[in-house]
């Protein structure tokens, strides 16, 4: 077989137009003027990669350049070494690039549905409780400067509210220091617990219970994150998506930065799986004092009403859309929803 | 055989060697995913194979005067390197989590400080050293000392002048990294001035205050419109937090143009930065061309950006081949008589920079 390229001698930058024989024997190239004996035990062919053109080196570090790809491949394949174009086999064929992209998104998926939480889960269990706790108070700090104003409730109102959180949380005995914290703001009407067991109730949040039944479902939800250290999931869960949105784009410098904050959508969904868990934390709490657990689905019925106006599709929202997670009734079927409810 | 190759000229003949770049993105689409895949499933360590392929596609399919470059790297270097910097990394974070304190990141800064230098030098080295063209490879000759000088010494004058000197010392970090790299025996010389380091940095400057003035403009303008709506309250009335609605709906009028801006100080930033640095760049009579153009890279990185968005990173090989292809479309040789003439490293001689003088610092930390 005779195949054309050029040769560079590895001690100056002259091409040397070149032709190699390797027709049995010490492989011969040949070029105007000189004839060059090389023994092919010793000779290094490189891979196959796209149309690169390829390289014969040599044992004295000289090398043979040729862009005829195909005539290296029939040499590869009659010395008997496979191994030098089996990646360029896959990476050859459309098919299995795309069988390929259907593997690393099934990956991906997986990674983000279960290992990630799974991840956060193991890691938040065995974060220190000193750690929590900083945390806590730091996103307290932050939301005070930012978001959120003292209450304007009454002392009353507030150490009446606050008893019954006490009396919620005196005998869980689950190693979190449980803090109930009133403000209003910017926060509307809302509840939410940060690490290291600080639940912040809103005023109108409070205000739209119509009795302790329906403040102690909602207090037992977020009850329900706290013992299932859910904040702390999710910075861990956003961090691990991110880092891993880096690993999988690579060096795309300006724009992989912007494309890390994407799969934040992804997490919404994670989120929600949260809020399930919380919810049926709740349900069981009230199930175990003998409280009807029409009251949870009628404050977060009330709430959902109050909120409509600015809905998002659901795989956009960070909460399961109530009807997933509470029997609504209107108003005038109010007698319904007296009945005891089993889901 | 190189008597006949070799053209004898009177005088000789100064002409443009453009950069031929062959990469298509369907082609490296399949070469990414495939390396991807692998590297998924082996945990990571295929990475480094990956890493290899990828720049042995870029480097193979770059070539200048008939020749293509090659990438000599092997992956167990790479391996290393990352073994390393993901050991240090993590050793790093375990120990602030257990011992929480401010002498902890007191004691990373002299790491930093010391470890700075060296990194840039390995990673220099190796990076030149693992690139060849006709057969001769490059070669890095910067020493720690002068690493030190230029990347923490002139780093930290930047910053107490508050950042007066920062052109100066970019300028001084290029000039080492130029001035000290060499293709076979020939170092590389470094011609441009410091002047138009300053002369870019502060059109940067002054693009970026711009921007921020018309940003502050429209938030002025939107605020007022907000006020008037009554989405926000009156100035004089009690304060009260905004609603959170109109704080989303401002962001979302702002953001798309803070985004513009952003991408558009990052085109010209790049751009002039390649011309004035590549472009400064002489190998013995041969000088290299960068002709960069802030317009058309900044339509590049706009519709790369919105094309890795829709499609969920999946456009991302063509947006990669894209950007090398306008950046080496815009880079020419402008060569001085042969190119041929370029010895190797007699000192080094050819097989100490090859494959046997891997040693066990022979480590990649270009991630």
């Amino acid at each position: 077989m005779s195949i054309q390229g050029r040769y560079f001698d590895a001690t100056s930058a002259q091409a040397h137009e070149a032709s190699l024989e390797t027709m049995g024997g010490p492989w011969r190239l040949s070029g105007p003027g000189r004839e060059l004996l090389f023994d092919p035990s010793q000779v290094k062919i490189s891979d196959r990669l796209g149309n690169i053109p390829r390289r014969i080196r040599f044992e004295d570090g000289s090398e043979f350049e040729t862009p005829d790809n195909d005539a290296i491949d029939a040499l590869l394949r009659e010395r008997g070494q496979v191994r030098g174009t089996m990646v360029h086999a896959l990476e050859r064929r459309w098919g299995i690039a795309l069988a390929a992209l259907a593997g690393v998104a099934l990956v991906t998926f997986a990674f983000i549905k279960y290992g990630v939480p799974a991840l956060a889960g193991w890691t938040a269990r065995h974060v220190p409780a000193s750690v929590d706790q900083r945390i806590g108070a730091q996103t307290l700090d932050i939301l005070d400067n930012g978001f959120m104003r003292p209450s304007k409730l009454s002392l009353q109102q507030q150490s009446r509210v606050d008893n019954l959180f006490r009396r919620m949380t005196a005998d869980l005995q689950d190693g979190h220091d449980y803090r109930l914290e009133f403000r209003t703001g910017a926060i509307g009407t809302n509840a939410f617990a940060l690490p290291s067991g600080i639940i912040v109730i809103s005023d109108d949040m409070v205000k739209l219970a119509h009795n302790d039944e329906e403040l102690m479902a909602v207090l037992a939800h977020e009850i329900g994150h706290v013992r299932g250290r859910h904040a702390l999931r999710q910075i861990i869960q956003a961090a691990g998506v991110s880092a891993m949105a880096l690993v999988l784009l690579g060096d795309v410098s300006t724009i992989s930065s912007l494309v890390a904050a994407g799969p934040a959508l992804l997490q919404a969904r994670n989120s929600r799986e949260l809020e399930a868990e919380a919810d049926e934390f709740s349900r069981q709490w009230l199930d175990a004092n003998g409280i009807a657990r029409s009251h949870f689905d009628d404050i977060m019925c009330r709430l959902e009403s109050q909120m409509h106006s600015d809905e998002l599709p659901s795989f956009l929202s960070s909460h399961p859309a109530t009807s997933e997670r509470a029997r609504c009734v209107s108003e005038s079927e109010a007698p319904a929803a007296a009945e005891p409810q089993e889901n | 055989m190189s008597e006949a190759t070799e053209t004898v000229a009177a005088a000789p003949a100064t002409r443009e060697l453009p950069i031929e770049f062959r990469a298509t993105g369907g082609e490296y689409f399949r070469i990414w995913i495939v390396n991807l895949l692998l590297s998924i499933i082996t945990l990571g360590i295929y990475s480094a194979w990956a890493k290899v392929r990828r720049l042995r596609y870029f480097y193979g399919n770059t070539s200048l005067d008939g020749a293509s470059f090659e990438y000599h790297g092997r992956p167990i270097a790479i391996l290393k390197g990352r073994i390393i910097v993901v050991g240090s990394y993590l050793v790093y974070v375990t120990a602030a989590r257990l011992w929480p304190s401010i002498w902890l990141q007191l004691l990373l800064l002299p790491v930093v400080i010391f470890g700075v230098p060296w990194v840039v030098v390995r990673a220099r080295r190796f990076q030149m050293r693992m690139t060849s063209w006709r057969g001769l490879r490059f070669n890095f000759h910067g020493r720690y000392g002068g690493a030190m000088g230029a990347f923490v010494g002139w780093t930290v004058l930047a910053g107490l002048t508050l950042f007066i000197l920062y052109p100066m010392a970019l300028w001084k970090q290029v000039t080492f990294l130029a001035t000290n790299t060499a293709y076979g025996s020939e170092r590389f010389k470094f011609h441009t001035t410091v002047g138009r380091f300053y002369e870019f940095c502060l059109i940067a400057l002054g693009i970026s205050f711009g921007a921020g003035l018309i940003l502050a403009l429209l938030l002025g303008i939107v605020g007022v419109a907000a006020l008037f709506s009554g989405a926000l309250p009156a100035p004089g009335s009690p304060p009260a937090p905004p609603d959170p609605a109109a704080v989303l709906g401002l962001m979302a009028i702002v953001m798309p143009f803070y985004l513009a801006f952003f991408l558009l100080v990052n085109a010209y930033y790049r751009a002039s930065f390649l011309n004035a640095s590549i472009g400064g760049v002489s190998v013995g009579p041969h000088r290299i061309s960068s002709r960069l153009k802030f317009g058309p890279l900044l339509g590049i990185f706009f519709t790369n950006l919105l094309g890795i968005v829709f499609t969920l990173g999946l456009f991302y090989p063509w947006a990669k081949v894209r950007m090398l292809r306008y950046q080496l479309a815009n880079t020419s040789l402008i060569a001085t008589g042969d190119l041929g003439q370029f010895v190797a490293d007699q000192e080094a001689g050819p097989g100490a920079v090859g494959e046997e003088a891997a040693d066990f610092f022979d480590i990649d930390f270009g991630l």
